[in-house]
């Protein structure tokens, strides 16, 4: 580089001079073409074509700029998104409450649980299956809890008032769906409860669009919404947790000895290890 | 071009081209609409950037891969749900049974498609696709969307499974893995073939190898057993 510009061969000289030179003809010939231009003075006329062509090329690009954003806009609101990690919390009347994961209790302890239906907490070493299970009977919610604790959301109604259709409706969201469970909670204040851990939504009506909302917000949620992300809703069977034969429903009021909310563990709770 | 319409009449318009400084197309048109024109490139500038900016950042984002409805992300999302049953099964028996030889066939099922099934999701998770079929849109992928894939267990399969103890609990566990793993095979071979990403094909391929062999040592176990496959769903 540094020999090119002091010696110079000549092609190299001769190449790094032309644009300046060059530049004389190009403006001699302009200006040749506009004296001939000049030779008649005219009217103010509008460059209506090129006016047009502005015009068709803003609208092009509008175009583009739509198409792409209508293909964006298609991918729903409530599906988590790294801007958007948690999606339900524009869910109206949903509740939330930050909780600490993995506090474990026996089956035989209870917790006294803050929320009804609870979600969040201590809870069983044993957690509910939540692999698209449809209980017919209500489930100890020390389980449940546990469910909540590996992204699974649980739809809680109220059997009283939650029947046939209405109740295919729901389930119809629950049959075959990992990380999905439900179960009837006899004395729900409302006919039906959403949790997922640490977020809870009362509804009345099972066509209510938050329902589906919550859901798309929530289960599968990779962003830390719930504590165990990856983990097992699948059952170990008998003697750990069954399906076809769950620990009983234990609706408050709570016992006296029942653990407070603060607990933190009981060391080998359900083989799962207690505070760990 | 623009040039030939506004000077019209006498001059030979071939030569009077390109914009002038001086008795040209641009000092003839009236002002307005100079600010037209100007304002219209200045935002044709300003929008061909914002566009080729927002393209270059959705290349270069985190998310990129093969659209929804690929053989990629299709297979991905179906086999996930089609592994996540096998798993299921696979932890029932590892748990319940009590032949060793069914333990360890159970174990090696239910880690290797755990396995699988992470890589899967990661991927899937990578692209920003949801991770699982919507429910009835299974194998839209390869041109026939059903409500169900072959192979896959029912609730009642799996409560009759489940129900089920000693050699019986086996039997149906084989029964119940051996159609599994043939109803998938279909799918594996088809992304094996068609996937647009190297390591989904190499992840159905693998799957496919792998399947085959378990197939065949579950239809002995089976005829050990006295017992014979359940016919395809």
């Amino acid at each position: 580089m540094a020999s090119g510009r002091s010696t110079g061969t000549p092609q190299r000289g001769k190449g790094g001079r032309p644009p300046q030179r060059g530049k004389n003809p190009v403006a001699g010939a302009r200006k040749r073409t506009s004296s001939a231009g000049r030779g008649a003075p005219k009217a103010r006329q509008v460059p209506w074509l090129l006016i047009g062509a502005v015009v068709v090329v803003l609208a092009l690009i509008g175009g583009i700029g739509f198409f792409l954003f209508d293909r964006s806009s298609q991918i729903s609101p409530w599906r988590p998104s790294d801007s958007n990690r948690d999606p339900s919390l524009a869910i109206p009347g949903i509740v939330t409450q930050a909780y600490e994961g993995s506090h474990h209790v026996t089956p035989q302890q209870r917790v006294a649980y803050d929320r009804f239906p609870a979600f969040g907490g201590p809870h069983d070493g044993y957690w509910a299956a939540c692999n698209g299970q449809i209980y017919p009977q209500a489930v100890r919610t020390e389980n449940m809890v546990h469910s909540l604790e590996h992204g699974a959301v649980w739809i809680a109604y109220d059997p009283a008032r939650v029947t046939g259709a209405a109740r295919d409706a729901l389930a119809a969201r629950v049959q075959g769906q990992n990380q999905m469970v439900m179960s009837p909670f006899p004395g729900l204040d409302q006919p039906i409860s959403l949790q997922s851990w640490g977020h809870q939504l009362k509804v009345s009506d099972p066509t209510d669009p938050r329902i589906d909302q919550f859901i798309t917000s929530l289960k599968g949620n990779p962003y830390g919404v719930y504590p165990e992300v990856g983990a097992s809703c699948d059952a170990l069977g008998p003697g750990y947790f069954d399906p076809a034969n769950p620990p009983a429903f234990d609706p408050p009021p709570y016992p006296r000895d029942a653990l407070p909310m603060d607990y933190q563990g009981t060391s080998g709770a359900g083989g799962m290890g207690g505070a760990g | 071009m623009t040039a030939s319409s506004v000077s019209s009449p006498p001059e030979p318009p071939v030569v009077d081209d390109g914009p002038d400084d001086e008795g040209g197309w641009w000092s003839n048109s009236p002002g307005w609409a100079k600010g037209v024109l100007a304002g219209g490139l200045v935002l044709i500038l300003l929008l061909v950037g914002g566009l080729v900016g927002a393209l270059i950042g959705q290349r270069t984002a985190p998310t990129y891969g093969p659209a929804a409805g690929s053989v990629d992300v299709g297979f991905l999302q179906d086999m996930s749900v089609h592994h996540r049953q096998a798993i299921q099964m696979a932890v029932w028996e590892r748990s319940n049974t009590t032949d060793p030889a069914l333990r360890q066939l159970a174990f090696d099922i239910e880690s290797s498609q755990t396995q699988q099934l992470g890589m899967m999701q990661g991927w899937l998770q990578l692209w920003d696709e949801p991770t699982e079929t919507a429910p009835g849109q299974y194998m839209a992928w390869m041109g026939m969307p059903m409500a169900a894939m072959p192979g896959m267990a029912t609730e009642a399969d799996l409560q009759r499974f489940r129900a089920s103890t000693g050699q019986g609990l086996d039997v149906e566990f084989l029964q119940l893995m051996l159609r599994h793993h043939e109803g998938g095979l279909h799918m594996m071979e088809m992304a094996a073939a068609d996937a647009s990403v190297s390591p989904v094909r190499a992840l159905a391929s693998s799957m496919v190898t792998t399947q085959k062999a378990e197939a065949q040592t579950m239809t002995q176990m089976l005829a050990a057993r006295g017992a014979a496959p359940l016919p395809m769903n």
